[in-house]
């Protein structure tokens, strides 16, 4: 009698203990947010994307090309319209150079225009940069776990170079990828959106192929950018990232 | 009669009364020669602050001034041509602004681009007297550029040099062109040397994508200190989408600067005022002693204490009005040779940029009518009023007693 209530109270416990362990340790955080950082660029990517830009002043549409390798590097070219067809911009580690076909010229992003628009998109040079090491940068914890999903919280770490003041990933549990994630600055007003959808079966992965980002300061501004060719684990070489081929010469 | 007295009294001891004009002839000398100098500092601020960027009065759409908002544009016509066509005008510059990134090989820096009118602009403001190298933009070079010398440095450019603008045009697009450094400019105002570039407005326009559209009108007035009153009468008549700005809305520390100038410019003038008249009030007090037997002889002959007062008062007002004119016109020649010539203190100071403006290294004076009227009538007071306590006290001697004071 006794030993049966031991026993009870044993695996009560046990079980209790066994089911904390798994939830913590089935999401390793970090981990599951460089995943969704990464998602579109993977080891190696090449992708067609479809861009489109919206303002109370303008819109614009735009088909560009993008070849990625590993977190540091990244090529982007605009193949419509016309008017911008060759410009480009590549990243490599923690440089980013733009090329413009008009005047035959590379130019080097500066550190203190890495805040500023990314062709014309409501992304900065910064998010193509700083974007690759949010999962470095933060300290992260579940706020809510549902059947479905997770609300994950980033934090900066105390002396991490960011710009969010805090950043709330919503991912979907199913697919392990993103339905929403919402900026934060140091004040702790929410000042973008991203919202994620057209989820799709890519080259054995799942992810969401249109990406809505949403500067809420001006409820009429949004950027939207489509997949339409997306090709994981390509054959490329860091020496493709050259300014030699950020030029277009092939 | 009392005025011959009193003109007598002042040349019976010349030694006395000479001391005593020089005192006020010195101190009134000096502080129109101070204030002088202090309205050449105030003007080469307000003349460095306006004549460089702002102009005196700048039109633009409602609200640009404070965003710099791109689409805030609108293009130059026929109406407001006719407001600013008026004399006290001398000068009027279309221009299109934009904020984008210059580059040069491997150096690049983020810049503010004006897009002018090269005859227009020179008319406003004077970047074509400050080039250290090269010359300043022409009809004739469609992709001319005169840029800052901070910024010259920066990019490691020299005359001749080519640049890139990028910058996001106004239909989104990426706009950029080149350019070709034709001048470089040093102001001493490090905000444009490090930052502003000058470059033909057809080309800006072009960039982004704005035809014919400005973003302000800089006019020049010969009267800059009234510019606020001449704003406000030009903003009635000007299309409602549009506003009249003039330099002290557009530069408020600016016009802090003046209105301290004025406090501390009569702090200058009281303390100096003071020790000039305790110097007077000290003579004074000793003519009147050293003569009290003989003003006791004057009451006993029959002088009424009203006129003895008044005869001492007139001696010290005589001595004032002398000083003063003395002192005004040996003022007026210091001030006119600094004015001319002036003292240059660019071996020993580097300008200081302060409130939109800069204080050049240099003593210049500048000739304003209150420089010297406000010494001049504070002269006349103090000697009026430090007359008054020797003065009152002899008229109010007794003569008996008065006649026997040894």
């Amino acid at each position: 009698m006794r030993i049966t209530i031991y026993f009870k109270t044993l695996l009560l416990s046990s079980l209790i203990l066994f089911g904390s362990v798994v939830s913590t340790l089935a999401i390793d955080l970090p981990e599951l947010i460089r995943t969704v950082e990464q998602q579109y660029t993977g080891q190696s990517s090449i992708s067609e994307v479809e861009m489109t830009v919206v303002t109370g002043h303008w819109e614009r549409h735009l088909k560009m090309e993008s070849w990625s390798l590993g977190r540091e590097r990244f090529l982007v070219r605009i193949l419509a319209p016309v008017k911008e067809k060759g410009v480009a911009t590549l990243k490599v580690e923690n440089e980013v150079w733009n090329f413009l076909p008009k005047v035959d010229r590379v130019i080097r992003i500066p550190p203190s225009m890495m805040g500023g628009a990314w062709m014309g998109s409501h992304i900065t040079n910064d998010d193509l940069v700083k974007a690759n090491h949010i999962d470095q940068d933060y300290d992260f914890t579940l706020l809510e776990e549902t059947n479905e999903s997770w609300r994950i919280e980033g934090i900066p770490k105390p002396d991490a170079p960011v710009i969010w003041g805090k950043i709330i990933y919503q991912i979907r549990k199913k697919q392990l990828v993103p339905s929403r994630i919402d900026y934060f600055d140091e004040e702790g007003i929410q000042v973008r959106q991203i919202l994620f959808d057209d989820v799709q079966t890519v080259s054995g992965r799942t992810i969401p192929l249109k990406m809505t980002v949403l500067p809420l300061e001006d409820p009429n501004e949004k950027t939207v950018m489509h997949y339409r060719k997306l090709q994981f684990d390509v054959d490329l070489r860091e020496d493709f990232f050259s300014l030699g081929n950020l030029k277009g010469r092939r | 009669m009392l005025y011959q007295l009193a003109l007598r009294n002042i040349w019976r001891n010349r030694r006395r009364t000479l001391l005593t004009l020089s005192a006020m002839i010195v101190s009134s000398a000096l502080l129109i020669l101070a204030l002088g100098i202090f309205s050449g500092m105030l003007r080469d601020m307000l003349a460095t602050a306006t004549e460089q960027y702002y102009g005196h009065l700048v039109i633009s759409a409602k609200g640009y001034q404070d965003d710099r908002d791109m689409f805030s544009n609108f293009p130059m016509n026929k109406s407001i041509e006719t407001v600013l066509a008026q004399d006290e005008i001398i000068g009027t510059s279309q221009r299109l602004r934009s904020f984008g990134l210059l580059s040069h090989q491997q150096n690049s820096s983020p810049t503010e681009v004006l897009g002018v009118l090269p005859l227009q602009e020179q008319t406003v403001t004077s970047l074509q007297d400050s080039l250290i190298d090269g010359n300043y933009l022409t009809d004739n070079d469609p992709k001319g550029a005169v840029l800052g010398s901070g910024l010259a440095q920066r990019l490691k450019v020299v005359t001749g040099d080519q640049l890139v603008f990028v910058t996001q045009a106004a239909d989104g697009s990426i706009g950029n062109d080149l350019l070709q450094v034709k001048g470089i400019f040093s102001t001493g105002d490090v905000g444009h040397d490090n930052g502003l570039i000058l470059v033909p407005l057809a080309w800006l326009q072009q960039v982004l994508v704005l035809p014919g559209q400005i973003h302000e009108i800089a006019v020049k007035t010969d009267q800059p200190l009234n510019a606020a009153a001449l704003a406000e009468q030009y903003r009635v008549n000007l299309p409602d989408a549009l506003e009249i700005l003039d330099w002290g809305e557009m530069l408020p520390e600016m016009r802090e600067v003046v209105a301290s100038y004025d406090v501390s410019r009569m702090i200058i003038v009281i303390i100096l005022y003071i020790a000039t008249g305790l110097g007077i009030l000290n003579t004074f007090f000793m003519a009147v002693m050293e003569r009290t037997r003989e003003l006791g002889v004057l009451m006993a002959l029959g002088m009424r204490p009203g006129q003895v007062r008044t005869m001492i008062l007139l001696e010290t007002v005589i001595m004032g009005s002398l000083g003063l004119l003395c002192g005004a016109v040996v003022g007026i020649a210091l001030s006119l040779y600094m004015a001319l010539v002036g003292v240059d203190l660019s071996g020993t100071l580097t300008p200081i940029t302060y409130a939109g403006g800069t204080i050049l290294p240099r003593l210049h004076a500048v000739i304003e009518p209150g420089n010297i009227l406000i010494p001049s009538v504070c002269l006349l007071i103090v000697s009026l009023l430090a007359g008054f306590l020797p003065a009152n006290r002899a008229a109010n001697m007794q003569p008996v007693a008065a006649i026997r004071e040894e």
